[in-house]
């Protein structure tokens, strides 16, 4: 018989964010309780509060490191919101540039920085090794190609934005900096070389997929409600309706940005600084969802662009939709980096995407409240502000990417431990041979 | 033979740490001179791992972010243990970086508008089930622990972290600039004659010549010339993200005193170009100045 037992896993490795497991086991291996503890906010929903509205994003980046481009965008979005502005279509068009560059390169770091080391060692490698340290000492190829994917997306982000970690020339109104036509061939030019390395990116995603299939299609899967924006129905990162699914696969919400506090419930879990987001009229924690790749697969009809389609169908043939499979996430990113790359070629070779009339030169600060949604790499990004008639931010309430996922990394880690420690999951799970032995 | 490495992450945005991992190629050259024993984004150490670590057997430590949370605190302190040298790395770790302008509020301010009064929040509660707890308010980690080296920036381009890790690799002394923004920036000077203050959104700034002199606020002139001017070179106003030169001056006071000289403007009429000064002169650096120690003491604090 054993003993209750409380295991602390302090920090959880390999994410961006404080965050802690405390998995609490009862006499016989009973899980009791999962706690996701994360240990750290900053106030940003405070300290916004009383400045020129123009100046939230410069700030609003600064939420993450990982993913600034996403807050600049979805807070110069939610100031236009506020004050009735619409950027020129050229403007639109640098902003979709840069926010696709970081879907690519923030896609392509975590499939190979953050989880291919638990794909390419096995999850039971000495921890030692279980690091991209390790791939690039045994697999420098792959870790090349990532490197170059990466670098793809983080200096195209550059180049528009004037930085790659807390972007800077999105403004009310528009653009601040113009895309030269030197910096247009520039990067079109390396389209091909990228398009190589997405493709061997997917080759070793299927790869993966089809070795790991029987933990991916019986381990943690946890049927949850999905969110994610589309455009129609078509998987969209810049902007569109928000949508929601439920646990059966059925669309419960389709709604316009400025209407999310009918939908979003936020519940304040007595463990953890960071916020469980959930689906509202179905009450928590019934109503938990999740967002991010597999969330915005699930919601969307279809990809924006071909190849990124093709992936998605051979996915869902696979898993189906929706998907509760946890680790299909992986397999979503990769789905969402080819179109990412799609999307960044359809607009190099499109002329409006050097054009200089890029602002507009008669923006008037105004009273008003403006809701800005786009999707981060993990998941739906609200930011609302409210302004006075200076245009000074009197109010601001963020819903941040993580947090739409928080609860469902319980939900489904509560599955996972479940099935490893009463069912002894592990002794019947077929894993196989580690691509690299160490 | 490779040193010795820890990367800990205090309050913070990451963006240092993604700033190191955009060398991207260049990582190649440098990876195989770290042995990393503690880096919790990219390996799987713990903390328990580096608190088991004999003292000062670390070789460069890179501390990023500020003390927000009493574990904050301690990882800090753990840092300042295991290091022989302890870089202060990214603006927030020198200067309480941008969640330092919470220091206009007092922490219960803070917690009541994120957890209870959220207009989202259906079920208010402050949590404190296994969480460690908020400090009082941002101070620096320089006036927490000895620092032995400073980099700032927000966050510090890819190439200053490598120049800091290439001179402690190499045991060179690491020297912060005298240089200011401007006098790297491209843009073209001419005598200023600012009459009125303009908000970045309004008409249009003009590319190759300086934004200062067309009447906006670009804070080059007192701000450490290490970014390469990166925002100006493209026709947007630098905001100071990498403090004030020298390093630990008053940001504010410099700016204010700077643009009385250069405003052809009433005193009163300057003030009110700037509704927010606390917000557009310490953008990163509010929880080092003076004006924040000073409500800190009204309130009787320590950190
Ligand atoms: S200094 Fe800037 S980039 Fe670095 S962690 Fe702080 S907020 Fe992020
Ligand atoms: S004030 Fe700004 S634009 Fe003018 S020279 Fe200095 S950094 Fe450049
Ligand atoms: S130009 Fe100014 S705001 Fe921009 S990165 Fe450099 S110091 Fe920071």
């Amino acid at each position: 018989m054993g003993e209750e037992k409380t295991i602390r896993i302090d920090p959880v490795t390999r994410l961006e964010g404080h965050g802690a497991l405390t998995i609490k086991l009862g006499k016989d291996n009973k899980v009791k309780d999962i706690q996701y503890n994360v240990g750290s906010t900053r106030f940003f929903e405070k300290f916004l509060t009383g400045r020129p509205m123009e100046e939230a994003p410069r700030i609003a980046p600064r939420i993450c490191g990982i993913c600034p481009i996403p807050h600049h965008l979805a807070s110069v979005k939610a100031v236009e919101a506020a004050w009735d502005v619409t950027p020129p279509p050229a403007a639109v068009k640098l902003r979709r540039l840069m926010i696709e560059a970081k879907q690519l390169s923030s896609h392509a770091i975590h499939f190979y920085a953050l989880a291919a080391p638990d794909f390419v060692f096995g999850p039971f490698a000495d921890p030692a090794v279980r690091n991209v340290a390790a791939v690039l000492k045994h697999l420098p190829d792959v870790t090349v190609q990532a490197i170059k994917i990466m670098q793809f997306g983080q200096e195209l982000i550059r180049d528009v934005g004037a930085k790659a970690i807390h972007p800077v020339t999105a403004i009310p109104g528009g653009m601040l900096n113009a895309l030269t036509e030197e910096d247009r061939d520039k990067w079109l030019k390396q389209i091909p070389e990228l398009f190589e390395n997405v493709n061997k990116t997917v080759e070793l995603a299927k790869t993966v997929v089809n070795a790991y299939i029987d933990v991916i299609t019986k381990l943690a899967v946890t049927p949850t409600y999905y969110i994610g924006l589309t455009n129609n129905g078509v998987l969209d990162i810049y902007e569109g309706n928000v949508r929601v699914m439920g646990p059966d696969g059925k669309v419960v919400a389709d709604f316009e940005p400025k209407d999310y506090t009918k939908y979003y419930g936020e519940h304040i879990p007595d463990h953890s600084y960071a916020t469980h987001i959930y689906y509202k009229p179905a009450g928590y924690p019934d109503g938990i969802w999740r967002a991010n790749t597999l969330a915005r697969c699930n919601v969307a009809e279809k990809m924006a662009t071909p190849l990124a389609q093709e992936a998605l169908k051979e996915m869902r043939d696979l898993v189906g939709r929706p998907s509760h499979h946890t680790f299909v996430y992986h397999y979503a990113r990769i789905v969402e980096l080819v179109q990412a790359a799609e999307w960044i070629k359809i607009l190099l070779e499109d002329p409006l995407i050097v054009s200089d009339d890029i602002k507009l030169t008669d923006v008037e600060p105004k009273a008003g409240d403006g809701v800005g949604i786009v999707e981060a790499p993990r998941g739906t990004l609200l930011h609302n502000y409210t302004s006075d008639e200076e245009g000074m931010l009197v109010h601001a309430n963020l819903i941040v990417a993580t947090n739409n996922n928080i609860a469902g990394i319980e939900k489904s880690l509560m599955t996972a431990a479940k099935q490893i420690f009463e069912d002894k999951a592990l002794d019947s799970l077929k894993l196989p041979d580690p691509l690299v032995k160490t | 033979m490779a040193k010795r490495i820890a990367l800990a992450q205090l309050s913070s945005c990451w963006g240092c740490d993604q700033s190191l991992v955009d060398l991207h190629l260049g990582l190649l050259d440098v990876l195989p001179k770290l042995d990393i024993v503690f880096w919790p984004t990219v390996v799987d150490y713990k903390l328990a791992d580096l608190e088991a670590l004999p003292n000062r057997s670390v070789h460069i430590g890179m501390v990023e972010g500020s003390c927000r949370t009493k574990e904050d605190l301690h990882l800090l302190k753990v840092m300042r243990e295991k290091c022989k040298t302890l870089v202060a790395w990214g603006s927030c770790s020198i200067f309480g970086g941008v969640q330092g302008l919470a220091n206009q509020w007092d922490l219960k301010e803070l917690l009541e508008r994120k957890f209870i009064q959220a207009e989202t929040v259906t079920d208010p509660r402050i949590p404190d089930e296994n969480m460690p707890g908020f400090t009082e308010h941002i101070t620096p980690n320089p006036q927490i622990v000895e620092c032995d080296v400073l980099l700032p920036g927000c966050p510090p381009t890819s190439e200053n972290t490598l120049d800091a890790l290439t001179a402690l690799l190499t045991n060179k002394p690491f020297d912060l600039p005298t240089k200011t923004v401007c006098d790297q920036c491209p843009m073209e000077r001419k005598e200023k004659h600012i009459k009125k203050f303009k908000r970045n959104y309004e008409g249009n700034i003009e590319a190759g010549k300086c934004i200062l002199d067309q009447g906006y606020l670009c804070l080059g002139f007192a701000t450490m010339g290490l970014c390469g001017a990166q925002c100006p070179s493209v026709t947007t106003p630098c905001k100071g993200c990498f403090g004030p030169t020298p390093i630990m001056s008053d940001h504010g006071a410099k700016i204010i005193s700077a643009l009385g000289a250069v405003a052809e403007m009433e005193p009163e009429e300057l003030k009110g170009s700037f509704p927010d000064p606390i917000g557009s002169f310490y953008f990163t650096d509010y929880a080092a100045s003076y004006l924040s120690k000073m409500r800190g003491k009204e309130r009787g604090q320590e950190h």
